[in-house]
C-alpha cells in the first residue's frame, strides 16, 4: 500500500511539473508556431539568477518573482530578436534556433555559475505520512501550486478579452488581425507566459532534484511526451498528459522496472497515439489540398 | 609546364608525407618540451573537464617555475574536446600533427579518448598516460603506449562490496544506472561480496540513466530489507536516492563509487549524506594536513586562481607530477618513444597524491587502490590509506 501511494504522489507532483512545462510548451506552440526546445534550460537560467539573488540575500518569494520575471521576459526577448525576424511559417528553422539558444545558454550559465549543482529551497519544508508513504510538503505544494497556475491560464483563455484574443491568434493570425488583434503583442504575451509558467515549474522541482545545468531536460522530455499524448494543441492536453506521464513512469519503475520506465511509458504514449493519432484531447486536423 | 606541375605535386606530397609522419619522431634533446592533453572545456562535462585541465596546467606551470625537466621548460597544450569523440580526434591530429608533442597526459574522458587510439598509439606512436577515465579493455592486453592510474571501476566494485561485508552486511541491494558501463561495476560488486562471504545476499536493482525521482526505486529497496545499499550512479541520483532513502526510513548503511566523491553529493544530499562510504582514486584534496596536499592546494592557487581543490584536479596535477617523475629519468633525448620505455622501467612512482604507481611491459595499468571515504559532519573524512580489493 505505502509503495503504490508513494508511487502515485510522487508521480502525481512529478506530473504535475510535466504538465506545467508542457502548458508553457502549447501556449507558446499555439501563439507562434514554434516548438521552444530552449524552454529548460531558459527556466534553468532564471532559477540561478534566483538562487543568486538569495546569496545576495533576496526572501524565497523575491527570489522566485525574479526567477519567473528573468524567464518571462528572456523568453519575450528570444521572440522578438531571434523568432521575430525568421518570419511567420518558419517551423523547422524557429526549432533549430531554439536548439541553439539551449545549448549557447547552458555553456553560457556554466561560465558565469560554473558546474557545480546548487539547491533551491523548498516553499514548505518538512513532510508528512500518507497510509505508510512519506511524502515532502513540497510535493503537495507542487501539486496545489501548478493546479492553481494551470486554473488561473484556463481562466485566462477562456473568460477574458485578452485570453480570446490569444485563442483567435491560435486559430489563425490573419483573422485575428483582421479583427484588431496585434498578433505581435500577443505572441510576446504568449513567450512571457510560456516561460513564466516554465519557471514555475522548476521552482517547483529544483528543491527535489537540486538545481543544475541541464537538469531540467528530462522533465522537458517528459512534457513533449505529455503534450503529444494529451493533444498538441491543446491545454487541457498538456496539463492531463504531464500528471499521465508522471503517474504511468513511477508505476512502471515500481512494478515492472526502473529499467524499463521509459519503455513502458513510451509504449503506452504510441498505443493511444495510433488509436488518437491527434491525443486524448486534441482536434483532428485536415489539410485541404 | 608539365615538369613545373609534376615538380609542385612531389613538394605537396612530400609536404603532406611530412604532417602524417610519425609522432615517434616528435621530441628534441633541446627547447621546450611539448606535451598535450584534452578535456571538454564546453558543453554538459566542463565542469569536470575545466578542473581536470587545471589541475595538469596547475603542475607544469609549478615544475616551469622549478626549472624545468634537465632545464627544460614543458610546454604544456590543453585543447577541448566537449566530450565528443570527433572532435577529441581533431584535437589530438592537432596536437600530434602541428604542436608535435610527446605525449597526451591527463587527458580527460573514456570514450573520447579511445576514439583516438588508432591514430595516436597506433599511427603516430606517441603515448598517452594517466587519463581521467579508462576501461578494463584498455589494458588486457597492455597496449603499446597507453598507461593509466586510475584504479577501474570494477576493482573499485570490488573494494566496496568487501567493504560493505566487513562492516557486517550480510543482504546488500546494488542500485545501478541501466548502461553497461554500470552494469559491470554492479556485476563486480556482486562478485566482490560473493567472493568476500559466499553467504551474504545481492541483489540488483536497475534505474534508468538520469532518474531524478527515486521514490520508486527506494520503495523497492525497501521491500528487501537490505542491510547495505550501494549506488553506482551519477552524483544527482545518489543525491536523489540518499535524500529520498531518508525521507523513507531506510536505514541501511549506503556504500558509493569513486565518482560520487564529489562534493556536488554532499550540497545536494546535504543532512542525507551523513555516513555516505564512498572511494577516492587520490588523497582527500582538502587535506592540507598532507604535505603533498598542501603542496597541490598551493599550486592551485598559484596558477589556477579560478579553481577550488577538488578530486579532479589533484588526479591530473598528480598525473603530470608523475609524468614529471618519469621524464627526469630520462638519460638522453625526450622523444615518444623513449618516454613509453622509462614509463615500464620506471619502478615504483609515487606522487604522494596517488597510490605507489608501477608498471611493466605486462602490466600498464600502475594501481587497483584506492582510499574509503565516510560522509562525517558534512565532509568526506579518509578512513585509513590506500588499500586494494583482496580477491
Amino acid at each position: 500500500m505505502g509503495e503504490f501511494v508513494l508511487s502515485t504522489l510522487s508521480g502525481i507532483a512529478s506530473g504535475a511539473v510535466y504538465g506545467l512545462i508542457g502548458l508553457g510548451l502549447v501556449i507558446i506552440y499555439r501563439a507562434t508556431d514554434v516548438v521552444n526546445f530552449a524552454l529548460a534550460g531558459m527556466a534553468t537560467g532564471a532559477l540561478f539568477v534566483a538562487s543568486s539573488a538569495l546569496g545576495w540575500g533576496w526572501g524565497l518569494a523575491a527570489a522566485i518573482v525574479l526567477a519567473i520575471l528573468v524567464s518571462a521576459t528572456g523568453g519575450v526577448a528570444v521572440r522578438e530578436v531571434l523568432i521575430r525576424p525568421l518570419g511567420s511559417g518558419q517551423l523547422f528553422t524557429a526549432l533549430v534556433v531554439t536548439m541553439g539558444v539551449a545549448l549557447i545558454l547552458d555553456d553560457v550559465l556554466l561560465n558565469v555559475w560554473g558546474g557545480q549543482p546548487r539547491t533551491f529551497p523548498p516553499l514548505i519544508a518538512g513532510d508528512v505520512h500518507i497510509a505508510g508513504a512519506a511524502i515532502l510538503y513540497q510535493q503537495l505544494v507542487t501539486v496545489v501550486v501548478a493546479a492553481v497556475a494551470m486554473l488561473g491560464v484556463g481562466y485566462l483563455f477562456t473568460r477574458t478579452p485578452l485570453g480570446s484574443a490569444m485563442r483567435a491568434v491560435a486559430e489563425s493570425n490573419d483573422t485575428a488581425e483582421l479583427l484588431g488583434v496585434n498578433p505581435h503583442r500577443i505572441a510576446r504575451l504568449a513567450w512571457a507566459l510560456g516561460m513564466g509558467l516554465a519557471a514555475v515549474g522548476a521552482v517547483l522541482a529544483a528543491p527535489v532534484t537540486g538545481l543544475s545545468i541541464g537538469g531540467f531536460q528530462g522533465a522537458l522530455f517528459f512534457a513533449f511526451t505529455g503534450i503529444f499524448l494529451g493533444g498538441l494543441t491543446s491545454m487541457t492536453g498538456a496539463v492531463v498528459g504531464g500528471l499521465v506521464i508522471g503517474v504511468l513512469a513511477n508505476w512502471s519503475a515500481s512494478y515492472v522496472s526502473a529499467n524499463f520506465r521509459d519503455t513502458v511509458v513510451f509504449a503506452v504514449a504510441v498505443a493511444v497515439l495510433l488509436v488518437r493519432p491527434q491525443g486524448l484531447f486534441g482536434q483532428p486536423t485536415f489539410d485541404r489540398v | 609546364m608539365k615538369r613545373l606541375f609534376v615538380g609542385t605535386m612531389g613538394a605537396a606530397i612530400a609536404v603532406a608525407l611530412a604532417a602524417c609522419g610519425s609522432g615517434s619522431d616528435a621530441g628534441s634533446s633541446s627547447g621546450p618540451i611539448e606535451v598535450g592533453s584534452w578535456s571538454p572545456l564546453s558543453g554538459p562535462i566542463a565542469p569536470s573537464g575545466t578542473q581536470t585541465a587545471a589541475g595538469a596546467k596547475a603542475a607544469f606551470d609549478e615544475i616551469n617555475a622549478a626549472g624545468g625537466i634537465h632545464g627544460r621548460k614543458i610546454n604544456f597544450t590543453t585543447l577541448d574536446n566537449a566530450y565528443d569523440p570527433q572532435q577529441t580526434i581533431q584535437a589530438a591530429r592537432k596536437l600530434v600533427g602541428e604542436k608535435k608533442v610527446v605525449a597526451i597526459v591527463a587527458a580527460n574522458g573514456t570514450a573520447p579518448t579511445a576514439a583516438t587510439f588508432p591514430f595516436v598509439l597506433q599511427q603516430s606512436k606517441v603515448p598517452i598516460l594517466f587519463t581521467y577515465g579508462g576501461a578494463a579493455a584498455w589494458y588486457t592486453p597492455p597496449q603499446a603506449g597507453l598507461f593509466g592510474a586510475q584504479t577501474l571501476y570494477e576493482e573499485q566494485g570490488k573494494n566496496i562490496a568487501e567493504w560493505a561485508v566487513s562492516n557486517g552486511a550480510k543482504n546488500i541491494v546494488v542500485v545501478h544506472d541501466d548502461p553497461k558501463a554500470f552494469v559491470n561495476v554492479a556485476d563486480s560488486v556482486v562478485a566482490g561480496a560473493t567472493a568476500k562471504d559466499s553467504s551474504v545476499q545481492v541483489s540488483k536493482v536497475a534505474v534508468k540513466l538520469s532518474t531524478t525521482d527515486y521514490s520508486p526505486v527506494v520503495a523497492q529497496v525497501k521491500t528487501k530489507k537490505p542491510d547495505a545499499v550501494v549506488l553506482i550512479v551519477p552524483v544527482p541520483e545518489a543525491a536523489a536516492y540518499l535524500k529520498q532513502a531518508k525521507l523513507q526510513g531506510v536505514t541501511a548503511q549506503t556504500y558509493g563509487y569513486a565518482p560520487d566523491a564529489d562534493p556536488g553529493l554532499l550540497k545536494l544530499a546535504g543532512d542525507a549524506a551523513e555516513g555516505f562510504h564512498t572511494l577516492s582514486l587520490t588523497k582527500l584534496p582538502t587535506d592540507t594536513s598532507d604535505p603533498a596536499v598542501a603542496a597541490y592546494v598551493a599550486a592551485l592557487k598559484k596558477y589556477a586562481t579560478d579553481q577550488t581543490p577538488s578530486f579532479y584536479s589533484i588526479y591530473t596535477y598528480a598525473g603530470a607530477k608523475a609524468f614529471a617523475k618519469i621524464l627526469e629519468g630520462i638519460d638522453g633525448d625526450i622523444t615518444a618513444e623513449s618516454i613509453g620505455k622509462a614509463v615500464e622501467s620506471a619502478g615504483v612512482i609515487d606522487t604522494g597524491l596517488l597510490p605507489p604507481l608501477s608498471f611493466t611491459s605486462s602490466q600498464h595499468l600502475g594501481t587497483n587502490e584506492v582510499i574509503r571515504l565516510e560522509v562525517k559532519n558534512g565532509a568526506f573524512a579518509a578512513d585509513g590509506d590506500f588499500m586494494a580489493p583482496s580477491s
